[in-house]
């Protein structure tokens, strides 16, 4: 009889936070890791974010050491702009067929001096950044990704829409950027694969309530952080579409929670860090939150809110059935308070707190997978606690927001965890 | 030995050639002392480049290696490679960094080159005081000590014995299981605790893997990660136990908030009036009742007692309170239950469906502040003032109090023996907040549970997964660990014994020689961060590879 072979490998699925540090435990382990990666960078939500709550530590700084580490390990095989297009088999014995996109650059020649970008014609809204920037069809998000090597965006650079355009190419000193280059599809065996593709935030266009789409100075979360990030489209100015500087500032916390069914833990946490982020650009600035219930579970989180709070001088104000309309020059926000007066306040800037949601291809993937989805869309846990990495399917364990709303400390966690059970099981 | 340094200037494309005039440089430095070659090359990273190091190493014999090229991050990693492929210890290297430094920030190209010169100057200086320095390899135990036989404690210990781990499993009570014992369900998926505990105690009692010391105390941990030396106390027959694991996992549970410390809910005064402890004991005996035989009414859930004197949102009250509610509707279906809340705190995708499957007929959630519980005639009186600021009044038969988490009394003691930190709560110290979840300041100690913070079962056992994942990552048997090479000296003559540098190491790396009255590092337990060099009056502390000579050298070029 033919013995069943059992791989050792992982097959890791989304390098952000959770991804990174699942693999680089199991290549401390020295296990073999396949890193896939959708997009063309390694560090996923985090590094769009300056800083992160309680500790208000450099969010950049906190990854960096560990997508340098990533990059250099040889245990990893790194595969960005890949899908994972099929998977067979079982725990132990899968094999997974990946998809793998061209860059049109080359990791190894490209030394990121970035001498690309100016010469090329194409303008476009850049994505990362919430599209409050521009990019080029050559391009990397952000100052500091890492890897620090570009991609060619081919729906909209002009080589690939047959024009004869390599205005890229010919400012290259490095030979690195290679239009011929091909997607390739690659197949490998694993024994276990973890899923760590993140999440999404609720669209607040769908509550016209919030004034989202319809008023200049209504942002999300993201957009905020972004416009408070050193690296972002405007290198940390908090500005009003208009240029001008917001002195009063309102953060409307659960936006989208009722539609969603669930409380996303880390909304009121970030909240009161944009305070920190607000009364650091804007020492005169206002700040109103408007909660609902206020989330801050653990051991170090009330601090941080009574430091923020306190020393900021932050106006709480607890409140139901929020609307955002405008009047004249102001945007104002109408609330129900907790006593059920009506109330009003007019303010220069309004942040919404969006819903932690499953993101959009999480069913595909969990079809792929052949994995359930809970009733929300994150991936399910197989005994519906709430935390498990477990899955029905063994050998596949689901770790970070891909699992459900959860903070940095959380999926991590469930990323060593993963990894412990994936070493005590093969 | 007569030193042969050769210095090698990277154009990476035109990023250096085109702001800075390399041949200048060249010939600013090539006649500095012990230089026996200068040269310069279009990109050092490529493999070409790292090839063509490789032989110029090897056809000059050169005993020091000086790049000027990119930023350390870059490439540090890349050109040590390369002096170890060639046969050089990869610490007599130094890169300049003339790219970031100079070459991508300074607009003037005179400015540039000659900021470049001063660098790649202050390089050769201080490559010239490099020692080499060598990696060491320690034998290490792949045992296990977990203390603590709660349901973090079994599930770790049944995790890693699977693993073929020895563990050492130490508790201080006469039994297995911990705190859930006392619980009749678990949220929010409510199956029963004994179905989840009981076949895990079990399956630890048969596991010839573990060791199981009850009614025991941990009375001594020295040593370090891969080479704890632990002494065990039996209570019980007094008898000491001692035995070598290579990690320690700290899984010692918490204990609940003391309500009598604040006067106003009338604990411990007034019958009826019980914390949730006593509330799941009662419920687990299987009848709900008041002091006076009598089943109750109407109850009071009372939460958040205690945390504002903590400081801290225990992130479990607000759920458990729910699963009280049940309880009661379960035995007693008609029973009005008020909730008096401040904040609901159900995070995460599946607290807030058991609070909406949770609430119903006869269910009140009160927000309020300024509770106090008083008795009346036969009832006890909850006054409250509610969200308006209203002052009002329910009577109710019984009150549960949903306290605070808190460390348990004997924390300190024990991070005391183990040397691990607390935090300012008293809870024992996670490593970094985001990226050592289960880590402590210890290499090679894990907390896991709610000894490092308030945190529900499913939470705990994700921790303890992690533990057993960062455990067998890193002690792997017939692996030998890897300690920091640049790490601290204590100089024996210079030393004065003021133990100053033993009270700023996070890592209890340094020990005090009472014979000799000086302070010793622990090669195999200092990372290398620089605290005790800092800090020591003396000048007796230095790191390897930065030392107060190499630093001063390297500045006083680059300042010149």
């Amino acid at each position: 009889m033919k013995e069943k072979r059992s791989h050792t490998d992982v097959l890791i699925i989304g390098a952000g936070i959770a991804g990174i540090e699942a693999s680089l435990l199991l290549s401390e382990a020295g296990r073999k890791v396949h890193l896939v990666e959708k997009t063309s960078y390694t560090g996923g939500t985090v590094i769009k974010f300056e800083e992160v709550f309680s500790n208000m530590e450099c969010s950049t700084c906190m990854v960096a050491p560990r997508q340098q580490e990533l990059l250099q390990d040889k245990n990893i095989n790194l595969l960005l702009l890949s899908e994972v297009e099929e998977v067979r088999g079982s725990a132990g014995d899968f094999t997974v067929k990946i998809h793998k996109k061209a860059r049109y650059v080359d990791l190894d020649n490209c030394i990121g001096c970035n001498a690309c970008f100016e010469p090329c014609p194409v303008s476009l809204k850049n994505e990362f950044e919430e599209g409050l920037s521009e990019r080029k069809a050559i391009y990397i998000p952000c100052a500091g990704t890492l890897p620090n090597v570009p991609m060619i965006d081919t729906e909209h650079c002009l080589h690939f829409k047959g024009k004869n355009c390599k205005a890229c190419q010919e400012a290259c000193a490095f030979e690195a950027i290679d239009f011929d280059q091909k997607d390739e599809h690659l197949e490998l065996k694993v024994g276990s694969i973890i899923v760590a593709t993140g999440f999404n935030t609720f669209d607040p266009k769908q509550i016209s309530d919030y004034g989202y789409g319809i008023f200049d100075d209504v942002y999300t979360a993201f957009e905020f952080e972004r416009l408070y990030a050193s690296n972002g489209p405007t290198g940390g100015d908090i500005v009003l579409k208009n240029g001008n500087t917001p002195k009063t500032v309102a953060i409307i916390h659960c936006v989208g929670r009722d539609k969603k069914g669930y409380c996303s833990a880390v909304c009121c946490l970030y909240s009161l860090k944009f305070n920190h982020y607000l009364k650091s650009k804007i020492p005169e600035i206002e700040i109103s939150e408007f909660y609902r219930d206020l989330c801050i579970p653990g051991k170090s989180h009330q601090n941080f809110y009574e430091k923020m709070i306190k020393e900021i001088g932050t106006n709480m104000i607890h409140a139901n059935d929020i609307k955002v309309t405008k009047h004249g020059e102001k945007m104002v926000v109408e609330y129900n308070n907790g006593d059920s007066k009506k109330s009003s306040l007019p303010v220069d800037m309004v942040i919404l707190s969006p819903a932690i949601e499953p993101r959009e291809d999480a069913s595909k993937l969990a079809k792929i997978l052949d994995i359930p989805l809970d009733e929300y869309g994150f991936f399910k846990e197989e005994d519906q606690d709430g935390f498990s990495v477990v899955t029905s399917k063994p050998g596949v364990f689901i770790i970070g927001g891909a699992q459900g709303p959860k903070n940095i400390q959380d999926s991590v966690s469930q990323a060593y965890a993963a990894v412990g059970k994936i070493l005590s099981e093969q | 030995m007569e030193k042969k340094i050769g210095i090698y200037i990277c154009e990476c494309g035109p990023n250096i050639a085109e702001k800075i005039d390399i041949d200048k440089v060249i010939n600013a430095v090539s006649s500095l002392e012990d230089v026996k070659v200068t040269k310069r090359y279009k990109l050092l990273c490529s493999m070409d480049g790292k090839k063509f190091l490789e032989e110029e190493i090897k056809k000059h014999n050169l005993t020091h290696l000086v790049i000027a090229a990119c930023s350390p991050k870059q490439h540090e990693q890349t050109f040590m490679g390369v002096c170890e492929n060639a046969g050089i210890n990869p610490y007599l290297f130094q890169l300049a960094n003339i790219r970031e430094q100079c070459a991508w920030v300074t607009e003037d190209k005179g400015e540039a080159t000659e900021k470049s010169i001063r660098l790649i100057k202050a390089a050769v200086r201080r490559v010239r005081h490099h020692s080499p320095l060598e990696k060491k390899e320690i034998e290490c135990s792949p045992d296990v000590l977990v203390i603590g036989g709660g349901i973090a404690g079994i599930h770790i210990s049944l995790q890693l014995a699977s693993s073929n781990r020895k563990i050492y499993l130490v508790e201080k009570t006469s039994s297995l299981g911990g705190l859930i014992t006392n619980f009749e369900k678990i949220f929010p998926g409510m199956q029963l605790t004994s179905d989840v505990i009981k076949q895990k105690i079990y399956a630890v009692q048969k596991n010839e893997n573990i060791e199981v010391f009850t009614e025991s105390e941990v009375e001594e941990i020295l040593g370090f990660f891969g080479n704890f030396e632990v002494t065990v106390r039996r209570k019980i027959d007094d008898e000491i136990v001692k035995f070598n694991v290579g990690a320690v996992v700290v899984a010692t549970g918490a204990t609940l908030f003391d309500p009598k410390e604040t006067s106003q809910y009338g604990y411990g005064k007034i019958d009826d009036v019980l914390t949730s402890i006593e509330f799941e004991k009662m419920n687990l005996s299987g009848k709900i009742s008041l002091k006076n035989g009598e089943k109750p009414r109407s109850v009071a859930i009372i939460h958040c007692v205690g945390r504002e004197k903590k400081g801290y949102c225990s992130k479990i009250c607000c759920m458990y309170s729910f699963k009280f509610i049940r309880y009661l509707k379960e035995k007693i279906p008609d029973v009005k239950v008020s909730n008096f809340y401040s904040d609901l705190c159900i995070p995460g995708k599946s607290y807030q469906k058991f609070y909406e499957q949770t609430k119903g007929k006869n269910i009140d959630f009160v927000r309020s502040v300024d509770i106090k519980v008083t008795k009346k005639d036969n009832k006890l009186n909850i006054e409250y003032k509610n969200e308006r600021g209203d002052k009002k009044n329910l009577l109710v038969d019984m009150v549960i109090l949903s306290p605070a988490i808190e460390p348990r009394e004997d924390a300190s003691k024990l991070a005391e023996i183990i040397g691990i930190s607390q935090d300012e709560k008293d809870f024992f110290a996670e490593e970094h907040e985001k990226l050592g979840p289960v880590s402590t300041s210890k290499e090679g100690v894990y907390i896991v549970g709610c000894a490092q913070g308030p945190k529900d079962i499913s939470e705990t056992l994700v921790q303890s997964e992690a533990a057993a994942g960062k455990i067998l990552s890193s002690l792997i048997p017939g692996r030998k660990i890897e300690p920091e090479v640049k790490v601290s000296h204590i100089s024996e003559s210079f030393c004065i014994g003021c133990k100053t540098c033993i009270s700023v190491c996070s890592y209890g790396a340094i020990t005090f020689d009472e014979k000799r009255r000086i302070s010793v590092v622990n090669e195999v337990i200092c990372r290398g961060c620089g605290n005790c060099v800092a800090a020591c009056p003396s000048g007796a502390a230095t790191i390897k590879h930065f030392t107060f000579n190499q630093l001063y050298q390297e500045l006083r070029e680059a300042i010149q």
